[in-house]
């Protein structure tokens, strides 16, 4: 079960969730990405896509401005 | 005194109220109503709809004129009202403080979500997607005589064919835009 870092600051949107959904599709069932994004669009559209897509996900706010989506890959 | 003043910030970052109003993005509907609403606001006002990039391209003269430069036999500026704009300078350009409006509220309402960062440029490609990018949606947006503001917004809401045509237009050039930011800029 791997924790997975995707450092996604500074980047606008769409590229964190483009990012996100390509780093999910080379990880295993069990492992955890980590999306780290500092772009409140970003902040609302890669929570959303991966709970569309079933995964358990979980946002944390590290900073002013500082996000992590941390994304399961249960399926 | 410093424990008392750690408290109420604590206390107020948890508040039902704050978080909602202030904390948390608003939803897509709501966001929408406030949008249309203070575009009627605006449109009563000023008699314009709402844009954006038009005093942009003022602001651009006024820079051009600032180092020595004139607009004035330029087909776009050389109009009686253009003039006029130009002539009045920017604290009497309506457009130019609905835009300083909307910087400073968008400060204001990041800096009270405690969302407030500064974010780093991450590579020299940035650098260069921003610049190409900026100089093609100034450019677009002159052409079209307004932008996703303006042409879109303002037009649809005016009941402009127009507004329509230039949304499947944005929405094709938004498609080319994100296959090339995907392969080249990514």
């Amino acid at each position: 079960m791997k924790e997975v870092m995707l450092d996604c600051f500074g980047e606008a949107c769409p590229v964190p969730l483009i990012k996100t959904q390509n780093k999910l599709k080379e990880l295993e069932i069990g492992d955890v990405l980590i999306v780290q994004i500092d772009h409140s669009c970003a902040m609302k559209n890669v929570p959303e896509w991966a709970r569309t897509e079933g995964y358990n996900v979980e946002v944390e706010e590290v900073d002013d401005g500082e996000w992590e989506v941390i994304i399961e890959k249960n399926k | 005194m410093e424990k008392d003043k750690v408290k109420f910030f604590d206390r107020m970052k948890s508040n039902e109220y704050y978080v909602r109003w202030l904390k948390n993005p608003f939803t897509y509907v709501t966001a929408a109503v406030l949008l249309a609403l203070f575009q009627i606001v605006t449109l009563a006002v000023t008699k314009n709809a709402w844009g954006v990039s038009g005093a942009f391209a003022v602001w651009g003269a006024w820079l051009y004129q600032g180092i020595g430069g004139n607009v004035d036999k330029w087909y776009y500026f050389a109009s009686d009202s253009a003039q006029a704009t130009l002539n009045n300078g920017i604290l009497n350009h309506p457009d130019s403080w609905r835009n300083f409006g909307i910087i400073f509220g968008a400060l204001a309402a990041t800096l009270l979500a405690s969302g407030f960062k500064f974010k780093k440029i991450k590579s020299i490609k940035q650098v260069f997607a921003a610049t190409i990018g900026g100089l093609l949606m100034g450019y677009g947006a002159r052409l079209a005589f307004g932008c996703n503001i303006g042409a879109l917004f303002g037009g649809i809401a005016s009941l402009s064919l127009s507004g329509w045509i230039f949304g499947i237009g944005m929405f094709f050039g938004a498609v080319v835009g994100s296959k090339l930011l995907v392969k080249y800029f990514m």
